[in-house]
């Protein structure tokens, strides 16, 4: 059992820790992760088009952008499953192409959906990844024993991994991922097509994990769970078009145009609202969340102004000032981009 | 950068591997008795004795020996005589056009040489078209000849006065049924261990679990080994079972060495083993690795001379069967097994075997450990 799992570990005692040997190229102050104009061109298309980033330890990196936009493929690549075209990428100071093999112990992946064998049980998937990462034979069972209470799922050892639920397949995946006790942990939608509790036991894990010391690189589409990632990057159409924490991309220019204001608008009839607010000619943008309309206006413009010119459509009271939500911010850089 | 030769992390997917099938002992019972079953039904369907074939014939006999003859053809279950044929040539028509398969041609004195105690002849004539067809009435034309020689001679004291002389049409190299089972041997093992090899690979990246092992240190040659050695015992059990069942099932012995036969054995499924995996590396589904199994299964089923003569077919195709591993393995099945041939005399044909094996699994390695790396 590591040090960071003794300590997030319910159980009292446990065998002494025990550290794993530092391997001589390691580079203490180098990033987590660093990519520096990573591409890849299938045919004529740059799927992943210089993509540059650098990633302190510590904490969990949202990597988001819709379907196609080349999040897999960068995940990918960091994990040395696809040779770039061009640029780099170094984990804990490590080539991913040159270093590959010290790369791998390195790192601990989970595939998109579920990579799991069904037909073996959760001990013997288990079983299988301790040797595949080559543990001897007394840390196999050490190790196994520590992801199993660490992620719950010891409680389901004997189960054939096809049966478990998706939340504790996940679980499961996750376990599988940290058995070598990687310092860096690739995560490739961990929580997609999962129930909404079993979503957040999972981000809490990571939580956990990550105040521990580990780095965790997510990529997923949930807004929400963007919000709660220590840093985040927006890739669209193959291009890294924002990076850095979230407070960082809410006051970005493009996001918080000067002399302008976001006001969240309560209305009842949403659409009849939402065109006449569109209609306004101080409106520079307006979009719908829900009950509400968020719209971007001029900093001279009051709600009470807003609420006169909607003709009772609003109550003044139900026009908040609002900061940016990220969904905004991604928004707000996609349009800008696309321009 | 993966290296092309890596045997870290073999004892992992071996453990895994047999898990797989300790799970699953269904599909490796299926694996084994499936060449078994394909050899029976195969060989059960092509060696049956075909009866009541359609047949015909021609009289010039001024006695009464050919009608007592037509007689015992009619009361005979390997013949059903459908027409009585008006002139020689009328009666090659027939067999021609297809209305019939055999041909019964009685000479004219047919009955009066027999009477005078000179050796007579009946002549007939069989379509050599359908291999299965002509063998049963061959065999049952040379039953009806020894018959018929035996009941006049316990008459006239004199042996084998009639001789029944069958003329093979259209295919005059008519092969026995110990030429087709030992051909069947080589297609069975064929089947199984080029599917299973490349379902089982493809399988593996169709459901993202060789992505999640290839981040592992698992080497690229442990991972093939790992997946290429448990389907090379299945096949090879395969290969005792169906020489097992031709043996003791068709009655087909083994004229040659039978340890030979074994190493020639070995070396072809090394090719096949080989021709799963390259499967393996060009087809992402199991559907399409299952498209291009059947892609590469039929020629080696209708150009390796497993079903029809190489001589008999068109130059190109000829050359073709010449691509076909299965082309040489069935030489030296047959070799081995029907005449008996040595080494010596097999040289050309297991040099290709083995080429072909160290070929075929040493560029599928090669691929494998690319598109893995």
């Amino acid at each position: 059992m590591s040090e960071l799992e003794a300590s997030l570990s319910t159980r009292p005692g446990g065998p002494e820790p025990r550290r794993l040997s530092e391997p001589a190229a390691s580079r203490p102050n180098a990033p987590a992760i660093r990519a520096d104009k990573l591409t890849k061109r299938y045919g004529e298309r740059n799927v992943v088009d210089g993509v540059s980033f650098a990633i302190a330890r510590g904490g969990i990196f949202g990597f988001l952008g819709p379907n196609g936009s080349g999040k897999s493929t960068t995940i990918k690549m960091l994990c040395g499953l696809v040779m770039p075209t061009s640029g780099a990428a170094q984990i804990d100071g490590l080539d991913v192409v040159r270093d590959s093999s010290e790369v791998r112990r390195r790192i601990g992946y989970m595939a998109q959906g579920f990579a799991m064998y069904t037909d073996l049980t959760v001990d013997e998937n288990m079983e299988f990844y301790a040797r595949a990462y080559e543990l001897p034979r007394e840390r196999r069972a050490e190790r196994k024993a520590s992801v199993g209470e660490l992620t719950g799922i010891k409680e389901f050892l004997q189960t054939r991994a096809g049966v478990l639920s998706g939340g504790w397949q996940r679980r499961l995946a996750l376990a599988c991922a940290l058995l070598h006790d990687p310092p860096i942990v690739f995560l490739d939608e961990p929580t997609a097509g999962i129930d909404p509790v079993a979503r957040r036991e999972l981000w809490d894990l990571l939580f956990r994990l990550a105040e521990a010391g580990k780095t965790f690189f997510v990529t997923t589409h949930y807004m929400d769970e963007a919000e709660r990632c220590s840093d985040v990057a927006y890739i669209f159409d193959g291009k890294l078009i924002a990076y850095g924490s979230g407070d960082e991309l809410r006051h970005l220019p493009d996001v918080e145009q000067p002399g302008a204001q976001r006001y969240a608008v309560d209305a009842h009839e949403i659409m009849a609202t939402f065109s006449a607010l569109r209609a306004l000619p101080y409106v520079k943008d307006a979009t719908i969340f829900g009950r509400e309309v968020h719209v971007i206006v001029d900093s001279s413009v009051t709600p009470q102004q807003i609420a006169r010119d909607l003709h009772g459509l609003a109550a003044p009271e139900g026009i908040k000032r609002i900061e940016p939500t990220l969904e905004d911010v991604f928004v707000a850089l996609t349009r800008e981009y696309e321009k | 950068m993966r290296a092309l030769f890596d045997l870290h992390g073999l004892d992992a997917v071996f453990y895994k591997e047999i898990r797989h099938v300790a799970r699953d002992p269904a599909t490796l019972v299926l694996a084994i008795a499936m060449p078994l079953m394909q050899l029976l039904l195969f060989g059960y369907a092509i060696n049956l004795k075909v009866e009541n074939i359609r047949s015909a014939y021609y009289s010039e006999d001024r006695g009464r020996l050919a009608e007592q003859v037509i007689d015992g053809l009619k009361a005979s279950r390997g013949f059903d005589i459908v027409s009585v044929a008006p002139s020689r040539e009328a009666l090659m028509q027939e067999i021609v056009s297809g209305k019939v398969h055999v041909g019964f041609d009685f000479p004219q004195d047919f009955s009066a040489d027999v009477l005078r105690g000179k050796p007579s002849s009946m002549q007939v004539l069989i379509d050599g078209s359908d291999s299965a067809i002509a063998q049963s009435a061959y065999g049952s034309a040379a039953e009806i000849g020894t018959a018929l020689s035996q009941r006049l001679r316990s008459v006239t004291g004199i042996p084998a006065l009639v001789d029944v002389r069958p003329r093979m049409l259209f295919n005059p190299t008519l092969r026995s049924a110990n030429f087709l089972v030992p051909g069947l041997i080589g297609l069975v093992m064929q089947n199984i261990t080029v599917m299973l090899t490349a379902l089982s690979i493809v399988g593996e990246r169709e459901r993202g679990t060789l992505d999640q092992i290839l981040v592992t240190p698992v080497g690229t040659t442990a991972l093939m080994l790992g997946k290429i050695v448990p389907y090379a015992i299945v096949g090879f059990l395969d290969f005792l079972l169906v020489l097992g069942a031709m043996h003791w099932v068709f009655g087909v012995p083994i004229a040659g060495n039978l340890l030979l036969l074994l190493m020639l054995g070995a070396g072809f499924l090394l090719t096949v083993l080989g021709l799963g995996l390259l499967i393996s590396t060009v087809a992402r589904s199991q559907m399409q690795a299952m498209l291009l199994a059947a892609f590469i299964l039929l020629p080696s089923v209708l150009l390796s001379g497993m079903l029809f003569e190489r001589e008999l077919m068109p130059p190109v195709m000829q050359l073709v069967s010449y691509t076909l591993p299965l082309t040489y393995f069935l030489e030296i099945l047959r070799g081995i097994i029907v005449r008996g041939a040595s080494l010596t005399d097999l040289w050309v044909p297991a040099t290709a075997t083995v080429v072909f094996g160290v070929v075929v699994l040493g560029l599928a390695s090669i691929r494998f450990a690319r598109t893995t790396s």
